[in-house]
């Protein structure tokens, strides 16, 4: 008996729509798995995860602050994935935006949050752009693949920070360096609470969710994005400026990303450290993967993740299951998806050899 | 005479596709046996079946009267089949010796390169071609590159050879070299499989599959039939293509290449001093075996490509500084070779694919927002006036068949094309009506006054459409003739790179 | 600053050169295997991660470097088989499964390291002893930097002339370059392209989990999350700035290693520049050189495109 994959000839949408949820479905499986292996109780660790993530008013407005960054770095990968540009900067571009809206913050202490907050904001944009700017000017000018230099731009942001939190100008002072941190910022930077832990940041992130479709489906330079990712020769051809559309959808991505830290900053840590940020790029581009590189599966995908982060809270105090699970899940719904999406192109044949 | 090897009853489907339908045949030691049809009558299918690439849904083969079941081009060669495929499979940057030892082979860890030298050596002189086994297979001309294919499979020992279309990519003195190849093979007792479309080849064989639509219409000993026949038989009617041919005197130049150098990705030249002049009311031909710089003729037409030197003016305007954008704001049209790579994209609509280049324009947007209204009615209406057959304007256009596929690119281009067309095969892989077609399209161009730049690989289509035909070798116009003025075999001189005295690219 | 002090900080300097090189190396020679049979595998640095986790959490129950090594290796090999199983069957984005696989390392060696730690003391150990050679180790300067390492490091660099004379001299090594130059070529005779493509990702993450043990256990008192920190990132660099021939990616290893060494040794030169951004200078660097390639790549040409009969 031969087991052969054929490519099937209209790739079925039912298929790919299934694709999705059951590759959830598997990383879940798989993520009971790794806590049997660990020898937690699964369905106490699952539980309480899952309390923490939606059993409470509560605990949904802290999965939807969890998710406000998310929705925004995912937001930044799909830009980029839709247009086949391979930047993997999100997580370089959150740590420059919340730079540079420490920056334009801590400047300015004494401003009202009117002033305050759009131009943090708008330091934010800056910051992320900035990162994704040299990426693609790197592209554009040099021939430089975005993989690697975003890779490389994100270790090199990781130091700058380092460097500014330890030593640097921004180091907090009267306290011991080992806290790698800036002190709080005035509370008027502060972006206005919404109900409980919720900020004004989940608008944002709404907000650009709802922009980026329309960008993308409905506006003249969202058909460029979408045709650079389906064939950039073809549209070289037509006369298009083919590294404008690079350098635009780029600086997009990067003030999306940019933004994801602004928010993070202003809304919940009032304060620039590097744990605070970590994971939040990677978690975009697996959020924007999974989501199907669509806003409104991005957004469902974010909260989702944004539960399970804030769920494993919950399940570490009462189970003792590190919160570290949620980044070992993430990483396996990922290789589902891309196993299932990638197999719904194909039909399974069995065939007896004769 | 023994019957080398035998197959009966083959079929194959692709999807709702036909490709073969029931063929059987028989190939004997000794003969050179033709596979005749039309472009995707079936001949590569079939060919592939007897090679083990692809696997037919039913039918049996049988290898000197025993039956046989080729899951693979590796028990194929095992049983002594070996086959040069259409588009070379050949390694470029590796040498020719490289190239013969993939796959050759042989035991022990090490590649044994003395003993595979010696071979090499003695096969081509054999043949009497002259291979440095050191030499880059991509520096090699694509002539002899198609001997290291061949040599390649020769290596093996096989005594069953197909070859698909070899000549597709030879200058006629070359595919002559090549078959009187064949023929010596042949008489050492091997046999041949041939596929072409090309009569004049068919006519040196001992026997003629003729395929049409995916079924076997005759087998016929060659010498028993005539072109004639065979070209009924192909076709299944008599088409001779003729076209109202108002030969009009030429006007204003519409395009003027002067001593235009180019370079492609590696350095080395691909245009190189390359002049060429285009009027209006005027189909220029361009001739040339493929890989010669048509492609970047065009390329550079289009600015796409970079410029090393020389000027390009179109209309009047010189356009060596300009870009591709400016170059299609005076008017020009293009119909690329690679219609999926170039022309057109794939998982976008056929609305969407119309209106590609032009979405920015005020009259397909609202602010910064798409007018789908717009758009679409647009479409619609290009698509009933160039017949392209298809659900409606928001089918994807990756699902259409090349025909319309390459209708909706002519739907885009002469509709927005003021003065000078730019067409670049622009009936590869069509079939007959289509082909005819495109060609009605081209002409009402011409008498509306646009200048045409027309390169095909169809020279008897070159001879009946063009005014005039440039013939283009390692980026160089080696002569421009007039049709009545010449005779394929003399086209076939100049694209081995003959320059004729007196040959000039300028208009007269 | 006295003569004998420069000395010895130089000579720290270069063997530190040599040490970190190592798992570069081991990693570049399995990675260029796999690029030039057209597999682009981008997972490198998750790749290494696991490796090196694998040998930490190997060495910190069984004690024995022998079965750190061998699982590492073991578990590299798999994450191999899942990277050739997506980009050569299933024909995912080669750097799509990259990141697939880059991501997956992090969250599931993260978590892993989490609660393998939980509520314990981190437990430490020291990193395997050098072998110096006889009386080669004795030559002054050479002999303490080139002559005084470990084993593995003698390895890497034996690997380099057996990597190159596996891809110019062997059967195999020719059906390898044939095969990131045009994957046709082997079909049409009759050699089967997957099962080359999954041997050479397999081996390439197999040296690569190699390099990740040797990262663990050569230099490191300790596991800490995201180890790797970047370097197999810096290997797939190399390929490109060294490329993808033999010996010219083993001297833009050698020129990371240096570039690293320095960083490490910033203080004890004297060097006013924070360390930090020392340390980000092989990231600088590394793009540049890329922007220096340019034009002149002998990139394999079927590299990262999964193959499928027409």
């Amino acid at each position: 008996m031969r087991i052969k994959l054929e490519q099937r000839h209209a790739s079925s949408l039912l298929w790919q729509g299934m694709s999705y949820g059951l590759a959830i479905l598997a990383g879940f499986a798989a993520t009971a798995v790794l806590l049997k292996l660990s020898s937690a109780d699964v369905s106490t660790a699952f539980a309480a995860l899952l309390r923490g993530a939606f059993g409470s008013q509560r605990a949904v407005l802290r999965t939807l602050v969890d998710a406000t960054p998310l929705i925004l770095t995912g937001l930044a990968a799909l830009v980029v994935f839709r247009a086949r540009i391979w930047s993997i900067g999100q997580e370089g571009q959150v740590y420059a935006g919340a730079m540079g809206a420490y920056w334009v913050a801590s400047s300015l202490p004494d401003a009202p949050l009117f002033v305050v907050g759009p131009l943090a904001m708008a330091g934010a944009i800056l910051g992320g752009a900035t990162m994704s700017g040299i990426a693609a000017v790197l592209r554009n000018r040099y021939e430089v693949n975005e993989i690697f230099s975003t890779v490389m731009l994100n270790y090199i942001v990781v130091y700058l920070l380092s460097w500014l939190l330890s030593g640097g100008p921004w180091t907090e002072a009267g306290t011991t360096v080992a806290y790698h941190q800036t002190p709080l910022l005035a509370q008027s930077a502060w972006l206005p609470q919404l109900s409980g832990p919720l900020h004004a940041g989940l608008l944002i992130a709404i907000a650009a969710a709802i922009s980026v479709h329309l960008l993308l489906e409905r506006t003249s330079a969202g058909y460029d994005m979408r045709a650079l990712g389906a064939n950039q020769t073809a549209l070289r051809f037509m006369g298009m400026d083919v590294p404008r559309i690079v350098l635009v959808t780029m600086l997009l991505s990067g003030a999306l990303a940019g933004l994801a830290g602004g928010v993070e900053l202003l809304g919940v840590q009032h304060r620039l450290k590097a744990d605070y940020l970590f994971g939040l790029g990677y978690g975009g581009i697996i959020v924007a993967m999974v989501g199907g590189l669509r806003p409104a599966g991005t957004v469902a995908v974010a909260i989702l993740f944004g539960g399970l982060s804030s769920g494993a809270v919950d399940m570490r105090i009462q189970s003792g299951v590190p919160d570290s699970l949620i980044q070992a899940m993430q990483g396996t719904i990922l290789l589902f998806v891309l196993c299932g999406t990638a197999l719904a192109r194909y039909r399974l044949t069995w065939s007896s050899a004769k | 005479m023994t019957v080398a090897l035998q197959a009966s009853g083959l079929s194959k489907r692709y999807g709702d596709v036909v490709a073969l339908d029931d063929v059987s045949l028989e190939i004997h030691a000794g003969e050179i046996h033709c596979l005749f049809g039309e472009n995707g009558a079936g001949k590569s299918t079939l060919s592939g079946c007897l090679y083990g690439y692809v696997q037919p849904d039913s039918g049996e083969l049988a290898i000197d009267v025993k039956p046989v079941k080729l899951r693979s081009p590796a028990e194929a060669l095992r049983f002594g089949i070996g086959m040069i495929h259409q588009h070379f499979k050949l390694v470029g940057r590796l040498s020719v010796i490289e190239n013969v030892l993939v796959g050759a082979g042989g035991r022990g860890l090490f590649l044994d390169t003395k003993t595979a030298r010696r071979r090499l050596a003695e096969l081509c002189s054999d043949y009497g071609v002259e291979l440095s086994p050191d030499a880059i297979v991509e520096e090699l001309p694509v002539g002899l590159q198609q001997w290291v294919e061949i040599i390649k499979v020769l290596f093996l020992g096989v005594r069953i050879l197909i070859l698909d279309e070899p000549t597709a990519v030879l200058t006629p003195q070359e595919s002559d070299r090549l078959m009187a190849a064949l023929e010596r093979m042949r008489d050492a007792g091997m046999a041949i499989v041939l596929i072409s479309h090309k009569l004049r080849e068919v006519m040196r064989s001992d026997r003629v599959t003729v395929l049409r639509a995916g079924k076997l219409v005759a087998s016929l000993r060659t010498a028993e039939t005539s072109p004639e026949e065979l070209s009924v038989l192909m076709v299944g009617r008599k088409v001779s293509p003729s076209y109202d041919h108002n030969r009009e005197a030429p006007g204003e130049i519409v395009l003027d290449l002067n001593d235009v150098y180019v370079n492609g990705e590696r350095g080395h030249r691909v245009l190189d001093g390359l002049s060429i002049q285009v009027r209006s009311h005027e189909i220029v031909g361009l001739a040339g075996v493929a890989g010669n710089g048509q492609r970047e003729l065009f390329e550079t037409i289009m600015r796409v490509r970079p410029l090393e030197a020389g000027r390009i003016s179109i209309d009047g305007k010189d356009v060596t500084a300009s870009s591709t954008r400016d170059v299609i704001d005076l008017g020009v049209g293009h119909i690329p070779d690679d219609r999926y790579l170039q022309g057109l994209i794939g998982s976008f609509t056929i609305a969407d694919n119309i209106v590609l280049g032009r979405h920015h324009d005020c009259a397909f947007r609202k602010g910064p927002f798409l007018d789908r209204k717009a758009i679409s009615s647009f479409a619609t209406d290009r698509m009933s006036e160039y017949r392209v057959a298809a659900r409606d304007s928001a089918a994807r256009v990756d699902r259409l068949s090349g025909g319309n596929a390459q209708k909706v690119i002519l739907a885009r281009e002469l509709q927005r094309s003021t003065s000078l067309l730019l067409a670049n095969q622009p009936t590869r892989g069509l079939d007959v009506g289509v082909i005819d077609y495109v060609y009605r399209q081209l002409l009402a161009k011409k008498s509306e006054g646009f200048g045409i730049l027309l390169a095909s690989e169809e020279l008897d289509d070159l001879m009946t459409l063009c005014d005039r035909i440039a013939v283009i070798h390692r980026g160089k116009i080696v002569g421009v003739v007039e049709p009545a003025a010449t005779t394929p075999q003399h086209l076939g001189l100049m694209m081995a790179g003959q320059a004729i005295p007196g040959g000039d690219a300028r208009a007269h | 600053m006295s003569g004998l002090f420069q000395e010895a900080i130089f000579v720290s300097l270069l063997a530190a050169t040599i040490r970190i090189a190592t798992p570069l190396l081991l990693s570049a020679m399995g990675e260029l295997v796999t690029q030039r049979a057209g597999i682009w595998n981008v997972g490198v640095e998750g790749t290494m991660l696991t490796g090196a986790f694998m040998a930490y959490i190997a060495y910190a129950v069984t004690g024995d470097h022998l079965t750190a090594f061998a699982l590492a290796v073991l578990a590299a090999m798999v994450l191999g088989a899942i990277t050739a199983f997506l980009s050569v069957t299933l024909r995912v984005d080669h750097f799509i499964t990259g990141l697939g696989i880059n991501l997956l390392a992090s969250g599931l060696t993260l978590f892993w390291f989490r609660s393998f730690v939980k509520g314990k003391a981190q437990p430490t150990f020291d990193s395997i002893g050098t072998v110096p050679v006889p009386y080669l180790s004795d030559i002054p300067v050479v002999g303490p930097v080139l002559f005084d390492q470990r084993l593995l490091t003698y390895a890497a660099f034996a690997l380099v002339p057996v990597v190159w004379a596996f891809l110019y001299r062997t059967r195999t090594g020719l059906e390898l370059r044939a095969l990131g130059e045009n994957p046709a070529a082997l079909d049409t005779m009759g050699l089967n392209v997957a099962i080359r493509q999954y041997a050479a990702t397999i081996f390439g993450s197999a040296m690569t989990g190699l390099g990740g043990a040797f990262l663990m256990l050569g230099f490191s008192d300790r596991f800490v999350p995201e180890l790797s920190a970047g370097r197999g990132w810096l290997v797939v660099v190399a390929l490109i700035a060294g490329n993808w021939h033999p010996l010219r990616v083993t001297f833009a290893v050698l020129a990371f290693s240096f570039l690293e060494s320095l960083a490490t040794h910033s203080q004890a030169i004297g060097a006013a520049v924070p360390y930090q951004l020392l340390l980000a200078l092989p990231y600088v660097i590394s793009i540049a050189i890329i922007v220096m390639a340019k034009g002149k790549s002998r990139q394999p040409a079927a590299l990262g495109e999964s193959y499928a009969r027409s």
